[in-house]
């Protein structure tokens, strides 16, 4: 990247103002630090400017001049990403989409909403739900997180497993491309005509152009919830019910694992009723028409007692709904009761590896001399190994990245893959070979090099590059800030 | 095709594997005869294949079951046919993964044979199952009634297997049904018509096959009132796996060919469809009952499963000889759509016939060129006058089926705007030298 003179800065901050209006554009060191990093602390660089558009038009004129100025440009939303992703890595523009947070249009008879990019993910939810209706996918930082930031990484969350990732309720998409045209992808309808763009730019991870409206189907509250635990004297037989689960024809709406020592930490801190002593325990919540979901939780239940569930019971009534979900949701806030820090991995597997993979998770950070804690979507495969260590303590930290790395070996081994929903980014560009052959990659390059032909739009993320190997440095994992306010905790 | 190529096919596929001369009659579209079809037996087979007509410029059509073989226009040239039915397998079917791993030849039939042994199935229901191929429905983009609940082809497609313009074995997505690494490449290749790789391996995600299913038929009077029993039904707590609204001649079509006849004599039908535990069909078929008789619905019964495929085709088949438009609206919009387009034909002196995925605003409607006498001045006004309403509805509308000089005057793709260019970047990007089925697709790509 070519380094602004001084002068050259003052200039373009002038011409930015004077598109975007005073308060609009960021400059100063101390006020960009702010925007020097994501989720995940381990990565930070610096932007030249960070600035707050509020309309496509705006986004527009600020990635022309980019274009034009052969600056590199990046979009960001809330900062939750857990991969580096909205960080500018080699300087540049930060387009903050914050301000651009209206729920634009909801039109309830087709079930769809037209938002703007920087509108948080809760939010729309909130709009529409008290006529009955909700936004699927919930990430656990929904509170913050931005459907946006949703779309560059096909977010998804608890409830995937039966609804779908973001993609899956993405219909339209007005988007700035890398050379400042506004572009309509989809629009209202369910097809679209010729290639599938939407689908596409959706998981793009910023690097296909910005998107400025978003046209997103907006589901039916289901009729009825029901909840059960079952409990498990071994982690084998936990992954087991999983399989079994699955192989009996139920789809429930969520299927979650927590192991014992995730257990532990969770009692100590909200006592939530998960037997202290139990190897695992798995959460499974149906959902749907409240006739018939009886017997499905039957079956459920003797899915898992087959598996040598010892204990399985159903949430008698939302009180103890609510329980069980603390229980799960809180673990990661709980972490902090047994460690000083821990770091989260995301893999994903077959569902039926997971007995051989979890071994494998144990036996890897075991070597490492380190502890893990497992909270995870069981029933879709994807694996959240929360590592647990000390900052302080010299090497530590090097010795979580290289687990880290080891437990992605696993994965890819398996069949599966090195990410189900944080994305890669900055932070997994350099394990995409474990899983994507070189002619994989380069047909990727060539898809990229469509939309992004400069390749100024977010350089730097999802392909291996030298400069990401070096940056790795270590430094401590520090809690999000929505995590230090209690309002997510990372899955 | 010079005889040096014919000669270097034979000898990569096995020369039975080469079909020239008389024996590529089943491969002729639209009166033009390809020049070779060729069916190679292995990944690595494919591979030679395409590098070898690439390098001689001879365009290669992947051909799966032929279904889909007119969709588009027309190549100036008519190429290679590379037909993908030896490779059928079924790499691996893990029941407690719900996935499954097949090789793009295998039909779709054939697929659910095998995955309904272990109770569980593929929820794609395309037309004509027993031809059409796992790679040809996912290259066509092509779905079925239970979409309303059950989504399309990008919603079921987690990895895959594709040769592209220049040999090259490229893997995108991969084997578990949830990945965020690295660019969705199985959604770019559902519904790119073999013009931007050969898809040889496809990885699906599976559901256990339910318990139950039933089809029910409601009687209307008056469109409207089935077009306002849809809205009812969306906003209801019912989760309905199919929502088909025919119109007359759709119905009479349909009842025609399949008695007991769902409420013959009406002027629209709604065929829904639900599926799940025993009890919970039982309860949604009475509810639907309940809500019908609100809306003006009469005559609710239950018609037979064989019912079900015939329902994408009723609108084509309700004249021996049609031209079909896909026209895509929001739900609201569908029934009014159907009757406008009915209104419009019959005003220019001719009979149409309308059916839709009425719960996805996914309409059916064909044009009837049954004695061959029609204007085709008249029919190309009809025809864009069809698109015109689906423009209006902020949708756009696809010529599926029609004599070549019709598909010539209307124009098979409607206009892709700016997307288009981009869609355009993307082919130049993957097949630089346009060897992939040139032509057929939309923006002439
Ligand atoms: C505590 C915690 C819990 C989490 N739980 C989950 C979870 O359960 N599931 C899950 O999937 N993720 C989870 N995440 C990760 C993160 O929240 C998601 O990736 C989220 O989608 C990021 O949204 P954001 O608005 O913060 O995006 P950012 O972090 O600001 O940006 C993420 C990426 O999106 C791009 N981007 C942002 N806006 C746009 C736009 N308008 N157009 C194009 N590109 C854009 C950026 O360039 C960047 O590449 C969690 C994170 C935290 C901190």
């Amino acid at each position: 990247m070519a380094t602004l003179t001084a002068d050259r800065k003052r200039a373009l901050r002038t011409e930015l103002e004077g598109m975007l209006g005073r308060g609009a554009v960021l400059s100063d060191p101390d006020e960009l630090l702010v925007y020097e990093s994501d989720g995940l602390t381990l990565f930070r660089a610096l932007a030249d400017f960070v600035v707050f558009p509020q309309s496509a038009e705006h986004v527009s004129a600020v990635v022309k001049l980019a274009h034009r100025e052969g600056l590199p440009f990046v979009a960001r939303g809330a900062g939750t990403g857990l991969s580096g992703g909205c960080l500018p890595a080699e300087g540049g523009i930060v387009l903050s989409l914050m301000r651009m947070n209206r729920v634009l249009e909801v039109d309830y008879d087709n079930q769809l909403a037209v938002v703007e990019p920087g509108l948080v993910n809760l939010h729309l939810s909130w709009k529409v739900g008290p006529k009955g209706y909700y936004y699927a996918p919930d990430p656990s930082s929904q509170q913050a997180c931005t459907i946006g930031g949703n779309i560059a990484n096909n977010s998804g969350g608890p409830h995937t497993l039966k609804y779908g990732v973001t993609t899956n309720h993405v219909l339209g998409l007005e988007v700035v491309m890398p050379d400042g045209e506004i572009v309509w992808l989809g629009g209202k309808t369910r097809e679209s005509q010729g290639y599938d763009l939407i689908g596409v730019f959706v998981g793009s991870e910023g690097t296909f152009g910005i998107a400025t409206k978003i046209v997103v189907r907006i589901l039916k509250k289901p009729q009825a919830v029901k909840t059960v635990l079952a409990v498990f004297d071994e982690v084998d037989q936990a992954s087991a019910a999983v399989s079994e689960i699955i192989a009996r024809g139920l789809v429930p709406a969520a299927v979650e694992m927590i192991d014992q020592l995730t257990i532990g930490a969770v009692e100590d801190a909200f006592g939530c009723g998960y037997p202290r002593d139990a190897a695992a325990a798995l959460l499974v919540e149906l959902d749907g028409l409240a006739i018939g979901i009886e017997t499905q939780a039957e079956r459920i239940v003797a899915a898992c007692r087959d598996s040598g569930a010892r204990e399985v019971r159903t949430a008698k009534d939302e009180a103890e709904r609510q329980l069980l979900w603390k229980g799960r949701k809180s673990a990661f806030g709980a972490y902090g009761r047994v460690s000083p820090a821990y770091m989260v991995m995301d893999g994903v597997i077959p569902r039926t590896r997971l007995p051989y993979v979890l071994r494998r998770v144990n036996e890897i950070v075991d070597a490492h001399g380190l502890r893990v804690g497992n909270v995870f979507h069981a029933g879709d495969g994807n694996l959240h190994p929360n590592i647990l260590y000390d900052p302080r303590k010299p090497g530590e930290e090097a010795r979580v990245v290289a687990a880290g790395a080891e437990i992605m070996k696993v994965c890819a081994e398996v069949g599966g893959s090195i990410s189900g929903e944080h994305g890669i980014g900055l932070e997994k560009a350099d394990f995409m070979p474990f899983i994507f052959s070189a002619a994989d990659l380069a047909l990727m390059q060539r898809l990229k090099h469509a939309f992004n032909p400069q390749g100024l739009c977010n350089p730097g993320k999802v392909f291996p590059t030298r400069k990401s190997c070096g940056e790795a440095g270590a430094v401590a994992y520090r809690p999000h800030a929505i995590e230090e306010q209690g309002l997510a905790q990372r899955f | 095709m010079q005889p040096a190529v014919l000669e270097k096919l034979r000898s990569i596929v096995g020369a039975p594997h080469v079909l020239t001369g008389v024996d590529l009659s089943p491969y002729v579209v639209e009166g033009r005869t390809p020049e070779a079809a060729v069916f190679p037996g292995t990944v690595d087979e494919v591979r030679a294949v395409v590098t070898l007509a690439a390098e001689s410029e001879i365009p290669v059509i992947a051909w799966g079951g032929g279904t889909a073989a007119a969709a588009g226009v027309a190549a100036a040239r008519a190429g290679l046919v590379l037909g993908l039915t030896r490779l059928d397998r079924v790499v691996e079917h893990e029941p407690g993964d719900l996935t499954a791993t097949v090789e793009a030849g295998r039909t779709v039939a054939a697929l659910q044979a095998t995955l309904r042994e272990r109770g569980q199935w593929l929820s794609l229901d395309p037309p004509d199952e027993t031809r059409a191929t796992i790679g040809g429905v996912f290259a066509a983009n092509a779905s079925g009634p239970r979409r309303q609940l059950y989504g399309t082809a990008r919603d079921l497609l987690i990895g895959l297997t594709v040769v592209t313009a220049e040999g090259a074995v490229v893997r995108g997505g991969g084997k578990v049904v949830k990945n965020v690494a690295g660019y969705d490449l199985p959604k770019l290749f559902v519904g790119s018509y073999g013009t931007l790789g050969i898809i040889v391996e496809c990885t699906v995600k599976l559901r256990p096959r339910p318990d139950d299913e039933r089809l029910v038929a409601v009687s209307f009077d008056r469109m409207k009132d089935a077009g306002a029993t849809v809205r009812a039904l969306m906003a209801s707590d019912l989760i309905p796996n199919a929502i088909e609204l025919l119109d007359g001649a759709s119905l009479r079509a349909l009842t025609a060919s399949a008695p007991p006849a769902p409420g013959a004599g009406a002027s629209a039908a709604l065929l829904v469809g639900f599926d799940g535990v025993p009890d919970q069909v039982a309860w949604q078929v009475s509810e639907l009952g309940r809500l019908v008789a609100a809306t003006g619905g009469r005559d609710v019964r239950e018609v037979p499963a064989e019912t079900w495929p015939r329902l994408a085709r009723a609108a084509a088949a309700a004249f021996p000889a049609c031209a079909v438009m896909r026209l895509s609206v929001l739900p609201t919009q569908v029934a009014d759509a159907m009757e406008q387009g009915g209104e419009l034909a019959r005003g220019r002196g001719m009979a149409s016939a309308w059916s839709a995925h009425a719960g996805v605003g996914v309409v059916t409607a064909s044009l009837a060129l049954a004695d061959g006498r029609q204007d085709l001045g008249v029919v190309a006004a009809v025809l864009r006058e069809w698109r015109g309403i689906a423009r209006g509805c902020s949708g756009f509308a696809v010529l599926d089926t029609a004599p070549l000089a019709v598909k010539e005057a209307v124009g098979v793709w409607d206009d892709a705007g700016a997307a288009g260019r981009i869609m355009r970047r993307i082919k130049e990007e993957l097949d630089p030298k346009n060897v992939l089925n040139p032509g057929r697709f939309v923006d002439s790509i």
